[in-house]
């Protein structure tokens, strides 16, 4: 077992698109109004869950 | 189906570029993944009244409030005042943003360019390495339209350029992660947009307060991402609002949270591609404002475009006179504003309490950034600039000759 994914809880985001901006694996994107990990494409970075301003994406930081 | 133009994105780079596309006689359509033009608003609604001289919004409908000026507080509450202290000569104004875009949008299709909301670019077509059109999604529809040029209107998150080879993945120092209240019920009463900057307060950023009028303001932050942990941007706001005895009552009729690109410019043009707005990065770095620029950047797309279908040029080099005319426009200052963003970055909180300090009594009677960094950029105390020196060289120089 890997690291755990990024993971977005779609009750929290509010679409801001940070983490889109800044995945540096183009691993996130935009759906119906949310944003969604590729969970192919995700290295487990956290990047994306330190830039959420809200706090909707869950995973572990180091 | 075929078009001279598609633009990704409805926001006011993409409604500009099609408005003035279209008037010079370009087929466009417009495609828009949201269900609505401007909602949600995502922005602080803060603009310059430089707008007025560009007559690209009309009637009054799109404006909330009309603005004396602006405070600027230091981390000790220290102020700076920005403004025409004569009462009618107000400096910018606080929009609502969703009926502004949607004024823009209402000018591009007078002038014949189509919209298709809920349709979301997913991909480009290219015949080997050509692009010759753009796929994307109406709810489980899979579309594909044909285009000599594919504009990139399509935000902070742009794939536009990312799909086209242009590197636009933002590094974490250079994105602003923002959450805003939109308060009632707060005791405010002058037109003044305010400005609070300390590291406690929004570390690489500042808190706003742009009143709407009638006891409402937007009260937002935006911090850096490189400095960010999870949810940070709305805690520090809430403790900000908290703090403050005029907010804390307010009581919140919107939350949102937005993100900023405040980075260097990016490689705008290629063979049948534009970007502008945000996804060209066009935003102030210092202030985080992006309107004005692709209202500006947005006309000037529109025109090329328009010259390019008239001569079926649709190069790289033709296409660059967009990319030199908008880097005339406003690109030394976009240049000049990161120099000055990392500088500030660099300061304590003793040493913008200190710049404050010295400009409190100066007057500036107009919200632009320039005479204001040039001010600050004198006040630097001697261990900073030297600092400064030894990390980036001559910045500071630099920032004084722009
Ligand atoms: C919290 C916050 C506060 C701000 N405050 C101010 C301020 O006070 N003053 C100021 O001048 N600026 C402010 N800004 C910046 C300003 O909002 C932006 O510069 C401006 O919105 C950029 O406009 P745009 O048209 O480039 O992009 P946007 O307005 O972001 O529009 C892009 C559009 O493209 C759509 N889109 C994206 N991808 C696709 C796709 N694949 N297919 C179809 N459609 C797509 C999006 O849904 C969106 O509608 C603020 C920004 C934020 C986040
Ligand atoms: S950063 Fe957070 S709020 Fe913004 S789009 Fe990503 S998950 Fe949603
Ligand atoms: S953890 Fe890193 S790679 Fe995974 S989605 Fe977030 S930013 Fe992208």
């Amino acid at each position: 077992m890997g690291k755990p994914k990024a993971k977005v809880d779609i009750n929290k985001c509010l679409a801001c698109c940070g983490c889109i901006s800044v995945c540096p694996q183009d691993a996130v994107n935009w759906f119906g109004g949310k944003a969604f990990v590729n969970d192919e494409k995700c290295i487990s970075c956290a990047i994306c869950i330190r830039t959420c301003p809200v706090g909707a994406i869950s995973g572990e930081v180091y | 189906m075929n078009y001279d133009a598609i633009i990704a994105g409805s926001g006011p780079a993409g409604s500009v570029t099609a408005r003035f596309a279209a008037e010079s006689g370009a087929k466009v359509l417009v495609i828009e993944r949201r269900a609505e033009v401007g909602v949600p608003v995502l922005c602080g609604e803060g603009i310059s009244r430089k707008i007025d001289d560009w007559d690209m919004v009309t009637g009054d409908r799109w404006i909330a409030g009309r603005m004396d000026g602006a405070r600027i507080y230091s981390p000790d509450k220290t102020c700076v005042t920005i403004g025409a202290e004569q009462a009618g000569n107000e400096t910018g104004y606080v929009i609502y943003r969703d009926i502004f875009d949607q004024e823009l949008a209402r000018h591009a299709i007078k002038a014949g360019a189509e919209y298709m909301m809920n349709t979301q670019a997913t991909g480009l077509i290219k015949e080997g390495d050509k692009i010759v059109g753009i796929i994307a999604k109406y709810f489980d529809e899979k579309l594909k339209f044909e285009a000599d040029i594919i504009v990139g209107a399509d935000g902070v998150d742009s794939k536009i350029g990312h799909w086209a080879g242009i590197e636009t993945r933002l590094d974490p120092k250079d994105l602003e992660t923002c959450a805003q209240y939109t308060l009632e019920n707060i005791d405010i009463k002058d037109a003044y947009c305010e400005f609070y900057l300390g590291k406690e307060i929004a570390p690489g950023g500042y808190v706003w307060v742009f009143p709407k009028g009638k006891g409402i303001a937007n009260v937002g932050i935006g911090i850096l991402a490189s400095l960010s942990e999870s949810g940070m941007a709305k805690k520090l706001l809430e403790n900000f609002i908290e703090k403050d005895p005029r907010l804390k009552k307010g009581i919140p009729i919107r939350f949102l949270a937005g993100a900023v690109p405040v980075s260097n410019p990016i490689e705008t043009v290629l063979d049948n591609i534009i970007l502008v707005g945000d996804a060209a990065r066009h935003v102030d770095p210092l202030t985080g404002g992006g309107l004005t620029h692709c209202l500006e950047g947005g006309k000037i797309a529109g025109e090329v475009i328009g010259k390019a279908v008239k001569q079926k040029d649709f190069s790289q080099e033709f296409l660059s006179e967009y990319e030199t005319r908008w880097k005339e426009a406003f690109g030394q200052k976009i240049k000049r504003n990161y120099l000055f963003k990392e500088l500030l970055l660099d300061m304590d909180d003793k040493t913008l309490n200190h710049i404050a300090y010295a400009l409190k009594d100066k007057k500036f009677d107009e919200i632009s950034t320039h005479g204001l960094v040039k001010e600050v950029a004198n006040e630097l105390p001697i261990s900073t600039k030297f600092k400064a020196l030894l990390k980036h060289g001559s910045k500071i120089k630099e920032i004084k000759n722009q």
